[in-house]
């Protein structure tokens, strides 16, 4: 999320129309249930997709079938907005088939279910890049049950999968140096996401004696979670912020930066809030991550 | 292949030395390899730099002729094949000179895989490389970063250097937090190592960069009020050293 003081009004109605549009792509391309799963890190995916590849979007006013009462600015005609959108329907069949396999949770079933056909039809066309996910999903819950107690590696398979996602063939199939750039701010913002959650689920993850990686390598005894989290908050202070000094310093490298300004916005402002809220222990409701 | 000076540097045609000079200046900052050290991407940005200092050449040693780039392929690249980052920056930086070549010659010293360790037994106490450790630098370098793990593995015990090179392969996988920790194990294993100390203060100074330049678009720390309570109770105390009183009642 962007830190939208610092923005200009033009700035931050782009945003909203790339997240928009993503989402009204996922209505369109696959099944209006799985627009509520959308979330901040795919709006950026297409973003800086969109804005790497120097597509000419146009910002189209429409009716929202979440907010049915707005009409809302959407970005339309944008190859890599589509792309998002695909992905993040993956990512939200993956993610629910994973829930009903953990934990039982018939919901998750029903409603991975009723994506079943759109997920057969995205996989159709990118059956490579869901085998990568799959796979990196499955070493994550790998490391989740041998209990591996380095966040470095237990973040490792997220994010790689993120990087997979910034692999945007049509952008990197010839252009080497775009790939390894997409790539490395695909592995940290992976990176950098795996670990806020991991943090701000510390409390949860006690209460329900989950798995969480900081618990174990900090070694969490019977102290109580605030002296723990005090313990060892400047630690994850300076992992989180050199994950996102990697991001501002690969994002650097891209010659072509267009909307620079609200890339920059959310990558040097609206990350490092997050991370600084997150730290200081305002729990945000929900999941949209950047 | 050669880019329009005017587009790298990123000013209008026609802009004057002065524009250009900062312009030039900017860029240098941004793909300092200070920052990229260690970093996968080093390569990249070391070629940024290239083209920058290209440019800067270009159109400093144009710049009394008028006519600007004209698009005369042949003539902007031959005329600028010889400079370099360092030859760039001193020409526009000559107050600054030593503080910057200081830092180059670590930056740079990454790149002649052979000349690293030479370079660096000049400047440090104990900086000397074994012949297994030289191995592993040289994997690093050309980023098999597997081989050098296994090299590594084969060393006969975990001393500082092994610390040291274990916590290189960690940054380059982007795993930080084991490179800090490998790093901070080499440097309390040899204090007078001057190269481990520099990697680990480098990590540090990555950090604190990242902040100054959030705080370069505008970033502004949430009031905290422990801070602003304890501010005002220094204050107060400050004037009262001085006879006055800031807060009345203490």
């Amino acid at each position: 999320m962007p830190e939208t003081a610092e923005l200009k009004v033009r700035e931050y109605d782009l945003f909203r129309g790339y997240y928009c549009g993503v989402c009204k792509a996922i209505g369109k391309n696959s099944s209006q249930l799985s627009r509520l799963t959308l979330n901040y890190d795919i709006t950026f995916l297409a973003l800086l997709l969109s804005s790497v590849a120097g597509e000419r979007v146009r910002l189209e006013r429409n009716n929202c079938f979440v907010h049915p009462l707005q009409k809302r600015n959407m970005v339309k005609q944008s190859e890599c907005v589509s792309y998002a959108a695909d992905m993040n329907v993956v990512l939200a069949y993956y993610n629910l088939k994973d829930n009903w396999k953990d934990e039982k949770d018939v919901k998750s079933l029903m409603f991975s279910s009723l994506l079943t056909k759109s997920f057969k039809k995205i996989h159709s066309r990118y059956k490579e890049k869901c085998d990568i996910i799959s796979m990196k999903l499955e070493e994550l819950s790998m490391l989740e049950k041998e209990n591996c107690a380095s966040m470095d590696k237990a973040a490792e398979p997220f994010a790689q999968l993120m990087e997979e996602l910034m692999y945007y063939k049509p952008l990197c199939e010839n252009n080497k140096s775009i790939e390894r750039v997409l790539r490395s701010i695909g592995y940290f913002v992976g990176k950098w996401v795996y670990l806020i959650d991991a943090y701000d689920d510390i409390e949860k993850d006690i209460k329900a004696e989950n798995y969480n990686p900081l618990l174990l390598q900090f070694e969490y005894g019977d102290e109580p979670v605030a002296e723990f989290k005090s313990r060892i908050v400047e630690r994850l202070e300076f992992n989180l912020t050199y994950s996102l000094n990697e991001i501002g310093n690969a994002y650097k490298l891209i010659d072509n930066r267009n909307n620079e300004d609200i890339i920059e916005n959310i990558i040097y402002l609206g990350m490092l809030r997050k991370t600084e809220n997150i730290l200081k222990g305002c729990t945000e409701n929900g999941k949209k991550s950047i | 292949m050669a880019k329009n000076p005017y587009e790298v540097l990123g000013v209008r045609q026609g802009a004057s030395i002065d524009e250009i000079k900062e312009a030039y200046r900017k860029l240098v900052k941004k793909y300092h390899p200070d920052q990229y050290k260690n970093n996968p991407l080093e390569d990249l940005a070391q070629e940024k730099l290239k083209e920058a200092n290209e440019a800067y050449d270009y159109l400093t040693k144009n710049a009394s002729s008028s006519s600007g780039f004209s698009g005369s392929k042949g003539g902007f690249s031959s005329g600028s094949t010889g400079s370099n980052y360092s030859g760039g920056f001193s020409g526009s930086y000559s107050g600054n000179n030593n503080a910057y070549s200081g830092s180059n010659s670590g930056g740079h010293s990454g790149n002649n895989s052979g000349g690293y360790s030479g370079n660096n037994s000049g400047s440090t106490t104990s900086g000397y490389t074994t012949q297994e450790g030289q191995q592993v630098r040289m994997h690093i370098q050309r980023g098999d970063l597997n081989g050098a793990e296994q090299l590594l593995n084969r060393f006969k015990m975990k001393n500082a250097e092994w610390y040291y090179l274990k916590g290189l392969i960690f940054m380059r996988r982007g795993w930080h937090d084991e490179a800090y920790t490998n790093l901070q194990n080499a440097v309390n294993m040899e204090p007078a190592n001057y190269e481990y100390k520099q990697t680990l203060s480098q990590m540090n100074n990555s950090f604190r960069g990242f902040r100054n330049a959030s705080y370069n678009r505008g970033y502004k720390q949430d009031p905290d009020w422990c801070s602003i309570c304890g501010t005002l109770w220094c204050a107060d105390s400050l004037c009262e050293c001085f006879g006055g009183d800031l807060i009345g009642c203490c």
